[in-house]
């Protein structure tokens, strides 16, 4: 899943988190995303702040 | 004590109550709170009208406001206590940013006439279910035991007053 090194993520852009969600709403384990450790921390921020926003759904 | 000043990029969610009054009312009052408290507003822009993935207080669609602010994390605070008492706004969240990307920095403080932004009306549904009724032919089946049960013991009354 991912492409770029060091890459970063924005809690605006809904559609490019939702790649590394499942369809009820939880975050992919970074087995599974292939992102590093701070990766991995940075999407999950970027994911928590678009959840804070209603943005993204907590649960669907 | 000196303060440490810092770039924020900050989100506002406003009620679509208040922004259907007029837009820019509803955007000079955050400009107004954020500059009081000592924070310099670089940008401050609409971000969009949409659907919220889950309600708050009742909404069910919000206006998003976007802003990019110069100051200290104290003032964040002043603003961020007020805000959530006051005003137009119902969540808003500030986040610390090394610079303003420069594709920001084009919109500036956005002007646009409160007729250009256009909100749709909510559709009311009703948030409790309706409670269930059982069905007439499974009453009168309920019910039919119950007299049974009622003339019988009329009949053993009698009984006992005859003894």
């Amino acid at each position: 899943m991912a492409s770029k090194k060091n890459r970063t993520f924005d809690y605006k852009d809904v559609e490019d988190l939702q790649v590394y969600m499942t369809a009820q709403g939880k975050i992919h384990p970074a087995t599974r995303t292939g992102l590093s450790g701070r990766e991995q921390r940075r999407l999950k921020r970027a994911i928590k702040y678009a959840r804070l926003m209603s943005l993204i759904s907590y649960v669907s | 004590m000196t303060e440490h000043k810092h770039i924020y990029q900050a989100m506002f969610l406003l009620d679509n109550e208040e922004v259907r009054k007029g837009f820019n009312a509803a955007k000079d009052w955050i400009q107004s709170s954020l500059e009081k408290h000592g924070l310099e507003v670089k940008v401050l822009r609409l971000w969009g009208e949409r659907q919220l993935a889950y309600p708050i207080g009742g909404r069910k669609r919000a206006t998003y406001l976007l802003g990019w602010l110069e100051g200290s994390g104290d003032m964040v605070n002043e603003v961020k206590r007020e805000l959530y008492l006051i005003g137009p706004a119902f969540r808003c969240l500030f986040l610390q940013e090394d610079e303003i990307p420069e594709e920001e920095l084009v919109h500036g403080i956005q002007k646009m006439e409160d007729s250009e932004l256009i909100i749709p009306e909510e559709i009311q549904e009703p948030d409790f279910e309706e409670p269930y009724e059982e069905p007439e032919e499974e009453q009168a089946a309920t019910d039919e035991p119950k007299e049974e049960k009622s003339e019988k013991s009329e009949k053993t009354e009698e009984v006992k007053t005859d003894g």
